[in-house]
C-alpha cells in the first residue's frame, strides 16, 4: 500500500530521488569500505563526512522550504534550530567521552573541569542517554519554534517583520552560546568527540553508517515533506502563502498552520544538525551566526523554493561549489558566490526547478498544447 | 585632552626657554653649565632602571634650563652620540644642542634615549617641581596636576613656597589640595590638620580625592575621629559621583543610540522607505569609511596641512562614493525586483560578497588606520560628566544628518515625488512623476547616507572589509524596531536602543546586555508588529 | 509536468549527485607540497592573511636556495573562510588528497580545536604560530608561538617589578584564551600577595565596539590610590575602539598602563598610535628587534609583498621559526615521513629573529625570549624589557590545579602529552 501512496504521490523526479538516495546510502559506503583502495571507484574515507555535511545541509534546506517555499515564512533563524539539534548531539557526544578527556574527569567535559564546574549542570543530565539525546534533538528546536511561533504568528509578525527578528533570534542565541557561563563550551564549542553508541567516530565502518543514516534520513524526511505538502494541510500551507488573509476569512486558524510547518521545519532542522555534528567533528556557536542562517536560503532560491527537489539540489551543488572553488581559487570565490546570488534571484526566480520546466516547456510545446501547465509555485508571498 | 594641553605645554616651553626666561624665575646660582651638560648627557648611559636617578640628580640641580632636555626624554626626541656621550635633542628633522638650543651639525649615527612609562613619569614630575614657579600659569596649572599625582611629602616645602607667592585662584586651589593629600600620607600630621585636609578633599569630590581618602583609610593608624570623617567624605563623594554617575550613562547610552542612529538612518529609507532588504547596506557604510581612509592618504602625502579638514573633505565624497554605488545597484540589480522584498535580500547579500572581497582585494584585509582630527581628540569634564569630543561630534553630527534627511524628505522637491511615489506609485507616475529614476534617486540617497556614517564610524571603529558586516544586524533592530517608513520612530528606536544597553550593562555585563536587549526587541515586535511608531492608513496593508 | 521534463530532471539530477560526488582526486607529482591553512576570507582574514602571505615568502626562499631534500617545495594554499568546521573539512582535504608534508596554519583557538582530530586520524603535522592559552600538547601539533608562561607571566613580572602595580584589571574577550590567561594571572597575583579586590576581571564580547562604560569603569577601579594596570586579552578587532576609547577619555599609559598580549605590529598598523604612547605589549618578536638576521627578514618580507611599509609580527616569525625547523628535521630525518619528522624534530634547534637560538622540546613547544615592549608614536614597539635567557614553552600551567600535575613529553617512552605525574598514568589521548 505504501509502495503504492509511493507511486501515486511523487513525481519521477521525487521517486528518482527517494531511490537514488537509498542506492547511494548502500553503494558509497560500499565503495568506500569493500573496494580497495588502487579501484578507480573507490570513494576515498575523507570524502564520506563531507558528503554526509552536505546531505545535512540538503535536509536543512528542505527544512527551510518547507516554511519558506511552501507557507511563506522566510525564516531567517534556521541556522538555530540546526545548531541546537547539534548542540544537543554534542552533548551527548561529549558525555560519551568520559574520562578519557585530557583532565580525565569521569563525568565533566574537559572545559568545564577547566572552569571549575563543580558538578554537571542540570541541563546536562541525561545526556548520557543515547535516546535522551536524541528526544532532545527534536525536542529543543521544536520547543523553541512552538514558543517563538506561538507569539510570533498571534500576533500577526509577517513577511520582512518575521524575518528580521528570527534572525534577532539566532544572534541573541549566538550571543548566549558564546558566553563561558552559559556552560556550552563557548566559543570552542564542544570538540573532541570519541565515539557514537560504543563505535569510534574515527573508524571508516561509523563513518559509512552514518553516511549511510544521513541519505536514508533524508530520504525519509523527504517522504514525510511529500505527505505533508499534498496533503490537505499541505494545501493550506499553500494558500497560507498565496492569500493569507482569504484562508483567515475562510475560518481556519492561521496560527495554528503556520505554527504546524514552523514546528515541523525547526524538527528536521534538528535531526540535520544532529547528523552534521558526528560528521564534522565540531559544533560551536558560529553556527548560530546569522550569515550561515541566509546562507540556507541561498541554497534553497538557487535550487528553487516551493519544489521538495529543488532545495536539494540547491545545497549539494552551492556546498560541492564551496568546497571546490575555496581550494582551486582561495582568492576569488567570493566573488563567484556573490555573483551567483545576484544572477539566481534575476534570471531564476525559480531556482534551478524552474528553469528545468522552463526548457522542458520549450522542448515539449507542440506536444503539451493540451496539458495546461500549471505553475511550479506562485512568484510572490503574500506580504 | 591631555595630549593637546601637552602639545600647548611643549610649545610654550621651547618658547619660554629659548627666550631665556630663567632670569626672572629664581633658579638656583649654583647650577654651572657644565654641571647641567654632564648631568643631561647622563641621562643617555646606563641602563633603563638607572634613568629615574639621574632624572632626580639632574632635577636637584634646580635649574629649569633642564626643561627642554627633560621634555625632549618624554617626548622621545633626545638622542645620544655613542662615540661622544653627548646629548642632542631632534628638533623638526635637525638636531639642537640641549642647553645652547643651537643647530648642531652631526655627522655620526645617533642613538634614540630609551624611556619608559617610569621614567616619563619621573621626568613630568622633575618638570612639574621647575615649573611649579613659571610666571605662565597654564604651566603652572599643568604642575600641579601632575603633582596631585605623585604627591609625596618631600614635596612640602616646595608647595609651601608656592603658595606664598601664587595669585592664580585655580593652581591656589590645586596647591591646597595637593597639600592635603601630602597631610594624609603623614602619619605623624596632627589630628586638625587631618582633618581640614579630609574636609579639602571632600569639597573636591573627584575621583582623585577619592583615590587618596581610601589610601588614608587603607594606611590606618589614624585616629578614630579622622577616619570616621575620611569615612563620611568617601561617602559623600560616592553619592554624588552616583548621581553623576546615572547622567554619565545616559551620555553614554546616547552617544551609542547615535551610532546605532547613524548606522540606520539609511536604512530607514533604502529598507524603511522602499522596502528593500537592503543586506548591502553595511558595505555603503564600509565604503565611506574607506573614502575616508582614502582622502587622508591623498592629504597626507600631498597636502599636509589639510588633514584637520580630511573629514570635511570626506564627506561629501563618502556621500559621493556610496551614493553612485547605490545608483547603479538600484538601476542593475534592485529595479528588476521591486515587489519581491524578500529576494532583494537575496540579491544584495551577494551584492555585499562582492563588495566585501572587492575591498579585500584592493586594500588588503588589515585595518587601515583613519586618524583623528585634533578637533575629535580627547575629552573634557562638565560638572562630573566626562565627555569625549569624538562622541560629543558623532551625537551632533547623527542630529544634523537625521534633520538634512528630514528637510531633503519634507520640504525639497525631490522628497514629495519620493513620498508620493512610496505612497501610491501609479498615481504617481499618472501625474508624470518618473518613477524609475525617484526609485533609483531615493536608493541613492539611502547609500550615500549610509557612506556618510561612514565617515563619521570610522572615528571610532576598525576600518577593515568586515566594518559593515558588524553593523547591519543593529541597523535592522533599529528600524525594525522604531517601525518601518517613520524617520523619527529610527531616531527614538536608536536612542531608547542606546540607552538600555548602557543602563542594563553594568548590571548584567556587556554580553548580556545585548542579549536582553535583542530579546525585548523580540518581544516587543510581539506586541506592537509595526514597531514604535507604526505606520497608519490603507498604504500599510498594500 | 510533462513526460520528457521529467526524464530530464531526473537524470540530471541523478548526474549532478554523481558528479559532485567525484571532486577532488590527488595528483602526484615531484614536489614536497606543504599546506597552508590560514583563512583568506571572513572575520580572520584580516590576521591570517597576513601569514599566508608569510609562509608562501618562506617557501619561495627556500626553493632558492635548492629546496628541500633536492626537491622543490609547492605551496598548497586554500581558504577555511574563518568558518571553524570548515578548518577541519580543509585540512582533511589537505592531508587526504594533496598529501602534504606539514601543514602550516591556524590562528583561532577554536579553529585549532576543529582540526586536532584530523590532524591525530590521517597523522599529519601541523605548525600553529599564534600565542595560545596552553593546556593541550597533540602528538602532531607543534606550537610556535607562545604558551602563557611565555608570554602573560613575564609581562606581568615586569610590571610588578618596574612600574610597582598594585591593582591589576583583566580585560578579555570571552574565550577561552582570555579565561584561561586571565585563569593563570590570578593565581599567580594571589600567590605573590595581591588580594581578591584588587583584582578586576572583565570579559567582553567578540568585536565589541562600544567602550565607553568599561573604560570608564578601569578609570574608577584605577583611581583608588594605588598603581593599576590592565592586563588585555582582548582580541582582534575589539582593540581598536578599545584603545580609541582610552585615548579619549584620557587615560595615559603614565597612570594606567595596558599590557596587552594580542596586539602587535600588524593590529597597531590601523590605529593613531599618539595618544598610546608607552602602553606596553609582550611577544617573543617585534619588529623592532635590532638584529642582522631580522633586517634581513623584514627586507625579503617587503620585497614579496611588494610594500615598503608593510609590518612584521610576532606569529610571522613563528611561522619563520617554525618553517625552518620542518625544513631541518626533514634534512635529518632524510624523509618527509611524518613519524620519521615528528621524532627528528624533538630537539631541532634554528636561529630565532631576535639574535638567539630556539629549540623544539619534547612537549612540543619552542623555547624563546620574552620581550616587552611599548607602543611608539610610529606604530612600533620599544623593547624596554627582555627575559635573561630563554623561556621554555609549558603546555600544562602550574597555577591551574587540575594541570598542575600534568606534563607533556613526546620522546620515547613516555610519548604522552598528558602525563599524570601523580597517578602515573597519561591520561586522555593516549599515546601511539
Amino acid at each position: 500500500m505504501i509502495s503504492q501512496a509511493l507511486f501515486t504521490r511523487f513525481s519521477l523526479g521525487a521517486r528518482v530521488l527517494i531511490i537514488s538516495l537509498c542506492v547511494v546510502a548502500i553503494l558509497v559506503p560500499a565503495a568506500n569500505l569493500l573496494l580497495p583502495p588502487e579501484h578507480f571507484a573507490h570513494v576515498p574515507s575523507h570524502l564520506l563526512p563531507l558528503w554526509g555535511k552536505y546531505l545535512c545541509y540538503a535536509m536543512l534546506a528542505l527544512a527551510l522550504d518547507l516554511v519558506w517555499g511552501y507557507c511563506g515564512i522566510l525564516s531567517l533563524g534556521h541556522g538555530a534550530f540546526f545548531a541546537l539539534g547539534g548542540y544537543a548531539c554534542g552533548m551527548y557526544l561529549m558525555r560519551q567521552i568520559g574520562p578519557r578527556g585530557v583532565y580525565a574527569d569521569p563525568v565533566l567535559p574537559d572545559f568545564m573541569v577547566f572552569l571549575n564546574w563543580q558538578e554537571l549542570p542540570w541541563f546536562w543530565q541525561g545526556f548520557d542517554q543515547f535516546w535522551f539525546a536524541m528526544l532532545m534533538v527534536v525536542a529543543v528546536p521544536g520547543l523553541l519554534a512552538f514558543v517563538f511561533g506561538w507569539f510570533a504568528f498571534r500576533s500577526r509578525v509577517t513577511g520582512v517583520y518575521l524575518s528580521i527578528i528570527t534572525q534577532a533570534l539566532t544572534y541573541a542565541l549566538l550571543l548566549a552560546f558564546f558566553r563561558n557561563d552559559m556552560g556550552f563550551g563557548g566559543n570552542n564549542g564542544l570538540t573532541d568527540f570519541k565515539d557514537i553508541l560504543g563505535f569510534s567516530l574515527q573508524a571508516d565502518t561509523t563513518r559509512a553508517s552514518l553516511f549511510a543514516a544521513s541519505a536514508l534520513l533524508l530520504a525519509l524526511v523527504f517522504v514525510v515533506c511529500q505527505f505533508i505538502v499534498s496533503s490537505k494541510l499541505g494545501k493550506l500551507m499553500q494558500a497560507v502563502n498565496h492569500a493569507e488573509s482569504r484562508v483567515r476569512f475562510t475560518g481556519y486558524r492561521v496560527e495554528h498552520i503556520k505554527l504546524f510547518a514552523f514546528v515541523v521545519s525547526a524538527m528536521i532542522a534538528g535531526i540535520a544538525g544532529a547528523l552534521y555534528v558526528p560528521q564534522v567533528g565540531i559544533i560551536n556557536p558560529g553556527e548560530f551566526a546569522p550569515a550561515n542562517s541566509i546562507e540556507v536560503v541561498i541554497w534553497t532560491a538557487v535550487g528553487g523554493r516551493g519544489t521538495l527537489l529543488g532545495p536539494i539540489i540547491g545545497a549539494l551543488l552551492v556546498n560541492g561549489g564551496k568546497s571546490y572553488f575555496t581550494a582551486a581559487f582561495p582568492e576569488v570565490w567570493l566573488f563567484a558566490l556573490g555573483a551567483l546570488f545576484v544572477a539566481v534571484t534575476l534570471f531564476l526566480p525559480h531556482g534551478l526547478m524552474g528553469l528545468f520546466k522552463q526548457i522542458c516547456t520549450r522542448f515539449n510545446k507542440r506536444s503539451a498544447t493540451a496539458a495546461k501547465v500549471t505553475p511550479l509555485m506562485k512568484p510572490e508571498a503574500a506580504e | 585632552m591631555i595630549t593637546r594641553l601637552l602639545q600647548i605645554a611643549a610649545t610654550t616651553l621651547w618658547l619660554l626657554v629659548a627666550l631665556s626666561y630663567q632670569t626672572t624665575i629664581a633658579a638656583p646660582a649654583n647650577a654651572s653649565t657644565s654641571e647641567l651638560r654632564q648631568h643631561i648627557n647622563a641621562l643617555a648611559t646606563g641602563k633603563i632602571k638607572d634613568k629615574p636617578r639621574r632624572i632626580e640628580a639632574l632635577a636637584q640641580l634646580g635649574s629649569n634650563k633642564a626643561i627642554a632636555a627633560l621634555n625632549a626624554l618624554i617626548e622621545g626626541r633626545l638622542y645620544s652620540d655613542k662615540a661622544s656621550t653627548q646629548v642632542f635633542m631632534k628638533h623638526g628633522d635637525h638636531f639642537v644642542d640641549p642647553l645652547s638650543l643651537t643647530a648642531v651639525n652631526t655627522t655620526s649615527k645617533l642613538k634614540k634615549v630609551k624611556a619608559n612609562n617610569k621614567v616619563r613619569r619621573i621626568a613630568r614630575a622633575a618638570i612639574a617641581r621647575l615649573t611649579l614657579k613659571s610666571p605662565n600659569s597654564e604651566q603652572r596649572l599643568q604642575a600641579v596636576e601632575v603633582m596631585f599625582k605623585a604627591a609625596d611629602h618631600k614635596l612640602l616645602p616646595l608647595i609651601d613656597e608656592a603658595l606664598e607667592f601664587e595669585k592664580e585662584q585655580e593652581v591656589k586651589q590645586k596647591l591646597l589640595e595637593i597639600r592635603a593629600a601630602i597631610t594624609l600620607q603623614n602619619k605623624h600630621a596632627s589630628k586638625e590638620a587631618q582633618l581640614e585636609a579630609i574636609g579639602q578633599l571632600r569639597q573636591m569630590g573627584s575621583q582623585q580625592a577619592l583615590g587618596k581618602l581610601q589610601a588614608f583609610i587603607n594606611n590606618s593608624g589614624a585616629s578614630a575621629a579622622a577616619l570616621k570623617a575620611a569615612d563620611l567624605a568617601i561617602k559623600a563623594i560616592e553619592k554624588s559621583q552616583a548621581i553623576w554617575g546615572v547622567f554619565q550613562n545616559i551620555w553614554y547610552g546616547l552617544s551609542l543610540g547615535s551610532v546605532l542612529l547613524l548606522a540606520a538612518i539609511g536604512l530607514a529609507i533604502t529598507f524603511g522607505v522602499m522596502g528593500i532588504i537592503n543586506m548591502a547596506h553595511g558595505e555603503m557604510v564600509m565604503l565611506g569609511a574607506y573614502t575616508t581612509f582614502v582622502v587622508q592618504e591623498v592629504i597626507r602625502t600631498s597636502f599636509p596641512g589639510l588633514f584637520e579638514y580630511s573629514l570635511l573633505i570626506a564627506l561629501p565624497l563618502a556621500f559621493l562614493v556610496a551614493g553612485a554605488v547605490g545608483f547603479a545597484m538600484e538601476r542593475s540589480i534592485i529595479r528588476f525586483l521591486y515587489g519581491r522584498p524578500l529576494e532583494t535580500l537575496l540579491a544584495t547579500w551577494g551584492v555585499s560578497l562582492v563588495l566585501q572581497q572587492a575591498i579585500r582585494s584592493i586594500f588588503g584585509p588589515t585595518n587601515k588606520e583613519v586618524g583623528n582630527p585634533e578637533w575629535m581628540s580627547g575629552a573634557f569634564e562638565l560638572g562630573g560628566l566626562m565627555l569625549t569630543y569624538n562622541r560629543l561630534w558623532i551625537l551632533a553630527f547623527s542630529l544634523i544628518v537625521f534633520a538634512g534627511i528630514l528637510l531633503v524628505l519634507n520640504r525639497s522637491h525631490f522628497g514629495l515625488q519620493m513620498r508620493a511615489v512610496t505612497q501610491n506609485r501609479r498615481m504617481a507616475a499618472s501625474m508624470g512623476i518618473k518613477t524609475p529614476w525617484v526609485d533609483a534617486f531615493t536608493f541613492a540617497l539611502g547609500s550615500g547616507i549610509a557612506g556618510i556614517a561612514g565617515v563619521a564610524l570610522s572615528q571610532i571603529a576598525n576600518v577593515s572589509p568586515n566594518l559593515g558586516q558588524s553593523y547591519i544586524i543593529d541597523s535592522f533592530m533599529v528600524v525594525v524596531f522604531g517601525g518601518v517608513g517613520n524617520l523619527w520612530g529610527t531616531l527614538v528606536g536608536a536612542m531608547s536602543l542606546g540607552v538600555a544597553n548602557k543602563f542594563l550593562e553594568p548590571y548584567a555585563g556587556a554580553v548580556l546586555a545585548k542579549i536582553l536587549t535583542l530579546v525585548v526587541i523580540i518581544l516587543f515586535i510581539q506586541k506592537k508588529p509595526r514597531g514604535l511608531f507604526a505606520q497608519k492608513g490603507r498604504a500599510v496593508e498594500a | 509536468m510533462s513526460r520528457f521534463s521529467k526524464i530530464i530532471s531526473a537524470t540530471a539530477f541523478a548526474a549532478l549527485i554523481s558528479s559532485s560526488m567525484l571532486a577532488g582526486s590527488a595528483i602526484a607529482s615531484d614536489t614536497i607540497k606543504v599546506g597552508v591553512l590560514h583563512s583568506l576570507s571572513g572575520t580572520m582574514a584580516i590576521s591570517e592573511t597576513t601569514l599566508k602571505d608569510a609562509m608562501l615568502m618562506l617557501i619561495e626562499e627556500q626553493n632558492k636556495k635548492g629546496g628541500v631534500l633536492g626537491k622543490q617545495l609547492e605551496p598548497v594554499v586554500v581558504d577555511p573562510a574563518s568558518d571553524w568546521p570548515l578548518f577541519a573539512e580543509k585540512a582533511k582535504e589537505l592531508l587526504a588528497v594533496h598529501k602534504v608534508s606539514a601543514v602550516f596554519g591556524n590562528w583561532t583557538s577554536v579553529s585549532r580545536k576543529s582540526v586536532l582530530p584530523v590532524f591525530e586520524e590521517l597523522n599529519g603535522i601541523l605548525f600553529y604560530p599564534v600565542q595560545y592559552e596552553g593546556e593541550e600538547s597533540q602528538r602532531n601539533v607543534f606550537y610556535t608561538g607562545a604558551a602563557p608562561n611565555q608570554q602573560a607571566i613575564p609581562a606581568v613580572d615586569y610590571l610588578l617589578e618596574n612600574e610597582e602595580v598594585e591593582r591589576w584589571v583583566l580585560a578579555g574577550t570571552d574565550y577561552v584564551y582570555p579565561r584561561t590567561t586571565n585563569k593563570i594571572l590570578a593565581a599567580y597575583l594571589k600567590a605573590k600577595g595581591v588580594s581578591e579586590e584588587d583584582i578586576m576581571i572583565n570579559y567582553t564580547p567578540f568585536g565589541h565596539s562600544d567602550w565607553q562604560t568599561i573604560v570608564s569603569d578601569i578609570k574608577a577601579f584605577g583611581s583608588a590610590g594605588k598603581k593599576t594596570a590592565v592586563v588585555s586579552t582582548i582580541n582582534g578587532d575589539a582593540n581598536v575602539p578599545f584603545y580609541k576609547e582610552l585615548g579619549n577619555q584620557g587615560i595615559s599609559a603614565e597612570d594606567i598602563p595596558v599590557v596587552a598580549f594580542s596586539v602587535g605590529e600588524e593590529e597597531l598598523a590601523g590605529l593613531d598610535t599618539e595618544p598610546l604612547v608607552g602602553h606596553l605589549a609582550a611577544w617573543n618578536y617585534f619588529q623592532s628587534v635590532d638584529t642582522p638576521a631580522n633586517a634581513q627578514f623584514i627586507k625579503t618580507w617587503r620585497g614579496f609583498v611588494k610594500d615598503e611599509g608593510r609590518v612584521t609580527n610576532d606569529p610571522m616569525e613563528a611561522h619563520y621559526i617554525g618553517f625552518n625547523m620542518w625544513v631541518k628535521a626533514v634534512e635529518k630525518a632524510g624523509t618527509t615521513d611524518q613519524d620519521a619528522v615528528i621524532d627528528a624534530l624533538i630537539g631541532v634547534s634554528v636561529p630565532n629573529l631576535s639574535g638567539g637560538y630556539s629549540t623544539m622540546m619534547p612537549n612540543h613547544h619552542i623555547t624563546k625570549p620574552v620581550l616587552i615592549g611599548e607602543i611608539q608614536a610610529d606604530g612600533q614597539f620599544e623593547i624596554v624589557d627582555e627575559t635573561d635567557g630563554l623561556v621554555a614553552g609549558d603546555a600544562w600551567s602550574d597555577f591551574l590545579p587540575d594541570s598542575a600535575q600534568l606534563i607533556s613529553d613526546w620522546r620515547k617512552p613516555l610519548s604522552c602529552g598528558n602525563f599524570n605525574v601523580s597517578s602515573k598514568t597519561c591520561g586522555g589521548t593516549e599515546g601511539k
